[in-house]
């Protein structure tokens, strides 16, 4: 185990977890803002996406 | 004649559970039962505690043989135990689940990490109370409430505490109308309460197929160690955005949904015997796992307030709560509180992004969790 089994090892494995939890949400949330970008692409129709070949 | 009527008696007796039947035996088989009124008569999660009282008395009944090999109840365990069932109620949980306002409102997923304190106020707790960091950590998992996750994790970190954590974690989501709303009241203003929020934009059909694809290469890439989760997830959420293979989106949703939460049931209500739930441990296990939801709710919010400042008053700080998962119960706990303060706060759109951000938040917290202690 990389971290160590009493409290200062859960105090270190929180504030990681922790800090780290919020980047990664961050990143999620800056990736998720750039999403109107992919209507440049293209529009689908709901109508024909549920027709079958 | 009557010596030996005896002795067969005794030996009848002895082919019966009854001689091995306890105390601890008897106030479990109670304790299944009260589970099975409250789903009934209180409404309590019905679609959960009928399922794991049922198990729990009948696992409680010395001789059944149910929770042994060749068992149906052990058989349903090892769906658990092998980390089958999780991800496959993930994948009806993203049939089910529209991810548009998370995509609207991509400001607010921040929450969805700010309510997950809980977890690490438990996690500590439990290492303060004598547990061993794996099992502090699938403790402390219970404040993501997030049932599958919670089980995932603790499969993973501490098999032997399955069955107090996924109960207290259940039962925690079940009883979040109760717990929340004070915490929520206590920490916001009545004006704050008021807050009425703009209206969120439409999300194209484009951006919500492009989602799930995107995020599960990302979990996947980053994520491996919770990726069997979110895969699933994303998957059941392909399946209900492409349109075209609604049968499939139909089928994942309901019938499998319904077939795993059979499955789910039985296996924890079965793990419920009295030897190993009835200790201290499971006591402070649901201590913790209570204090883990108060923290979440209370870090939910503050952050909420804190954007709220940022945003110049257009956040309602009752969103912040539904940061914690428990999808979609936590969001409609933020529009009740807001909608009985003020019948024009609608804040069910709202509360559903952070609300599913939240999920992401429990699965990359305990993604983190299992990596630093160096597990996959």
């Amino acid at each position: 185990m990389p971290i160590q089994d009493n409290v200062y090892g859960a105090l270190l494995i929180s504030a990681i977890d922790f800090i780290l939890s919020f980047v990664i949400i961050g990143g999620i949330g800056l990736l998720l803002a750039a999403f109107p970008l992919l209507n440049r692409l293209g529009k689908l129709d709901d109508e024909s996406l549920k027709k079958p070949h | 004649m009557f010596a030996q009527l005896i002795d067969l008696m005794n030996i009848l007796k002895d082919q019966t559970g009854l001689a091995q039947l306890s105390w601890g035996n008897v106030f479990m088989i109670g304790v299944g039962i009260t589970m099975i009124y409250l789903a009934l008569v209180k409404k309590y999660e019905p679609f959960l505690l009928v399922g794991i009282g049922f198990a729990c008395a009948v696992a409680n009944v010395p001789g059944s043989g149910l929770t042994q090999p060749g068992g149906l109840f052990y058989y349903a365990y090892q769906g658990v135990a092998l980390l089958i069932v999780p991800p496959l109620i993930f994948l009806g949980v993203g049939a089910m689940t529209d991810f548009g306002p998370m995509i609207a409102s991509p400001w607010l997923v921040i929450l969805g990490a700010a309510a997950h304190l809980g977890i690490f106020v438990a996690l500590i707790g439990a290492k303060l109370l004598g547990f061993t960091l794996p099992e502090a950590g699938a403790i402390g998992i219970i404040g993501g409430a997030d049932g599958p996750m919670a089980i995932f994790v603790t499969m993973k970190l501490a098999p032997h505490l399955l069955p107090q954590i996924s109960v207290a974690a259940y039962s925690y989501m079940a009883l979040m109308p109760l717990i929340q709303p004070p915490i929520m009241k206590l920490l916001t203003t009545k004006k704050e309460r008021d807050i009425i929020m703009e209206k969120p934009r439409q999300v194209t059909r484009l951006e919500k197929i492009a989602f799930p694809i995107i995020i599960a290469i990302i979990v996947n890439l980053f994520f491996p160690p919770i990726a069997p989760l979110i895969t699933m997830l994303m998957l059941g959420n392909l399946l209900r955005e492409c349109l075209l293979v609604d049968r499939l989106a139909k089928t994942a949703a309901n019938e499998i949904m319904n077939i795993i939460t059979i499955v789910l049931t039985v296996a924890i209500g079965s793990t419920m015997n009295a030897e190993q739930f009835l200790t201290l441990k499971t006591l402070e296990i649901v201590a913790l796992g209570l204090v883990a939801f108060m923290f979440g709710t209370g870090s939910g919010v503050v952050m909420a307030k804190i954007m709220n400042v940022f945003s110049r008053g257009k956040v309602n700080p009752l969103i912040g709560s539904a940061g914690i998962a428990s999808v979609p119960i936590a969001a409609r706990v933020s529009h009740m509180v807001g909608n009985r303060e003020n019948p024009q706060v609608y804040l069910i759109m709202h509360a559903m992004g952070p609300n599913l951000a939240g999920v992401f938040g429990t699965a990359i917290s305990g993604g983190i969790l299992l990596a630093l202690l160096g597990v996959r």
